[in-house]
């Protein structure tokens, strides 16, 4: 019995690594693909190893061609955004969701629910008139036409997740501080961001990788070859080329595959704690 | 009185830039759909519900609409049970933690990166996937260029992206259930598949009910992996909703009144989904 047991044990591990293989695979193809000279890239049947290996594909995305110099360019755009859209998000949320957690004022619950409500409103319902808004604003092809836009789609999301997590701190030390004679924004800012630090992390994780992917807005928001961030210039890029040249399609995909694979690797139980957080809201 | 003060303070920044950039657009956007705004157009007019009563003569539309709740009904099940069955195996197994990385990690990926990916994949003279399935004696197939096949392949290449997220929402649901529901049951001597239909699934319904109703607004907002694996094509056999919106609004003539009309019918269309789905899931929550 207990034999038996084990053996299911051992297939059922078998069979998830083989699944996990397959998962990746189409990674590996990608990779696989970038650093392989040209003329192998189309070689029948697939090679998965190399050889001879270049680097030409991602020189050439980088930094030659003006058609595709934009990449280079596409990836420090995308950093600005990502970076802009993070911070801002933090501020925000963060600042908004202390007095819903902690003060007792009228409105409150009003607001709290217009957040939480405003979580079921799709990106494409707002578009066109964001558009507008963002053209009479001065703000196409700008950063902050990229970054306040993005913002603003991921703030109620982080109200509703910060707010989560004061409410279920402990009060002890805000109450120590302020009989010390702090004043709200001490509080807020000396004791309850830094105990607040593994959120604040998962939470920026979450508006990194919106602001980094997202492809939409992007698309339509900035008409300049070089305010494109990476998903636009990315799939423009196909279009540039012929589709036997994968190679620097598939450097610049690997490419844009970087932040948020060292993200996750260094913060790996952070994303998870994010996602699970996320799935509370239900 | 001071606290209040205080609060609104504290609220100002998040708010304005929530007013400004997600209340007023909805709102405007409303009123854009019963006029006709256009780029650049200085008079522009109340049209009543024009906008409207086009978008039921707009073939092109309910082709888009079709096509989008096609690809929502038809993606709905596998991301739902997938990620699912790949919990209920990961959730008590060895290796738990690097699997779970593995497979949530296409999600960090951008929507252009994933279709660039499965482009490759799929191509139909040089791609892997049709050549593996040649040497295993089945039929290949330009699986993008065909109708039949064309949003099959764009579910496939959705499921492979976002299972990894659905798989972490559903781990951490399993890991809430306590083990002793579990240890009871089987001293009752209840089989595996008798745990899982009478503790297992209903414990996990309102995660089950996150993930459906996550899952469909996104989906009825499908345009990235269209715009880069087939365009809308073959015809306008994978045109979506979003991506006629998007050409109305931003390619042709850019219609922003018919276009808010479409962007608000997708929103009623939504709500209506989202209501039906809460009412068949949310039954027996309580336990």
């Amino acid at each position: 019995m207990q034999r038996g047991l084990d053996v299911r044990r051992v297939a059922l591990t078998a069979a998830l690594l083989v699944l996990a293989a397959l998962w990746l695979a189409p990674i590996v193809w990608v990779l696989v693909t970038s650093l392989k000279v040209t003329a192998d890239i189309v070689r029948v049947p697939p090679e998965w190893i190399p050889w001879p290996a270049t680097t030409a594909h991602y020189r050439e995305v980088l930094f030659s061609s003006s058609r595709t110099a934009r990449i280079g360019r596409a990836f420090l755009n995308s950093v600005v955004v990502g970076v802009g859209t993070t911070v801002l998000v933090l501020i925000t949320s963060a600042m908004a969701a202390y007095p819903l957690a902690r003060m007792r004022f009228p409105g409150r619950g009003l607001v709290f629910t217009v957040l939480v409500g405003s979580l079921m409103i799709p990106n494409a319902v707002v578009l066109v008139p964001q558009y507008v808004l963002v053209q009479q604003l001065g703000w196409l092809s700008t950063f902050q036409g990229l970054i306040v836009p993005e913002a603003a789609t991921t703030f109620a999301f982080g109200v509703f997740l910060l707010r989560q997590f004061f409410l279920g701190m402990p009060g002890e030390l805000e109450d120590a501080a302020r009989i010390d004679g702090a004043n709200a924004w001490q509080v807020f800012w000396r004791v309850v961001l830094p105990l607040s630090q593994p959120v604040l992390a998962a939470l920026g994780i979450f508006a990194f990788r919106s602001a980094w992917n997202d492809f939409l807005w992007p698309l339509i928001a900035v008409n300049k070859p070089e305010m494109f961030p990476l998903p636009v210039a990315l799939a423009l890029l196909r279009s540039a080329y012929s589709s036997e040249s994968y190679g620097p399609i598939m450097a610049g995909a690997a490419l844009s595959a970087v932040p948020l694979l060292v993200v996750f690797l260094v913060a790996n139980r952070r994303i998870v704690e994010g996602v699970r957080l996320s799935g509370l809201k239900g | 009185m001071r606290q209040t003060r205080t609060a609104y303070l504290f609220l100002a920044p998040g708010l304005a830039l929530f007013v400004v950039f997600r209340v007023y657009p909805l709102l405007e956007g409303l009123r854009l759909s019963f006029t006709n705004a256009r780029l650049g157009r200085a008079a522009v007019r109340y049209v009543g519900i024009a906008n409207y009563t086009r978008l039921l003569e707009d073939t092109r539309f309910h082709v888009s609409l079709a096509n989008t709740a096609f690809y929502t009904v038809a993606s709905t099940l596998p991301v739902l049970v997938i990620p699912l069955v790949l919990a209920l195996a990961l959730n008590r197994g060895a290796l738990r933690t690097v699997l779970r990385s593995v497979f949530f990690f296409p999600f960090t990926l951008s929507v252009v990166t994933v279709g660039l990916t499965w482009l490759w994949l799929l191509d139909p003279v040089v791609g892997p996937f049709n050549y593996y399935l040649r040497t295993a004696g089945l039929p290949a197939r330009s699986w993008l260029a065909d109708p039949a096949t064309a949003m099959w392949a764009i579910i496939a290449t959705t499921v492979w992206w976002v299972t990894g997220y659905y798989l972490v929402i559903y781990l951490a649901g399993l890991q809430d259930i306590p083990r002793a529901l579990y240890e009871a049951a089987a001293l009752d001597g209840a089989s595996g598949w008798r745990s899982f239909r009478s503790i297992t699934l209903p414990l996990l319904r309102p995660v089950l009910l996150f993930v459906v109703v996550t899952h469909i607004i996104g989906s009825f907002q499908l345009f990235g992996q269209v715009f880069v694996l087939t365009g809308g094509g073959p015809g306008d056999a994978t045109r979506t909703v979003v991506q006629h919106l998007y050409e109305a609004a931003f390619q042709n003539f850019f219609q922003f009144g018919a276009a808010s009309a479409m962007a608000w019918a997708l929103f009623a269309v939504i709500l209506l989904f989202s209501i039906f789905q809460f009412r068949l899931l949310r039954g027996h929550t309580e336990y």
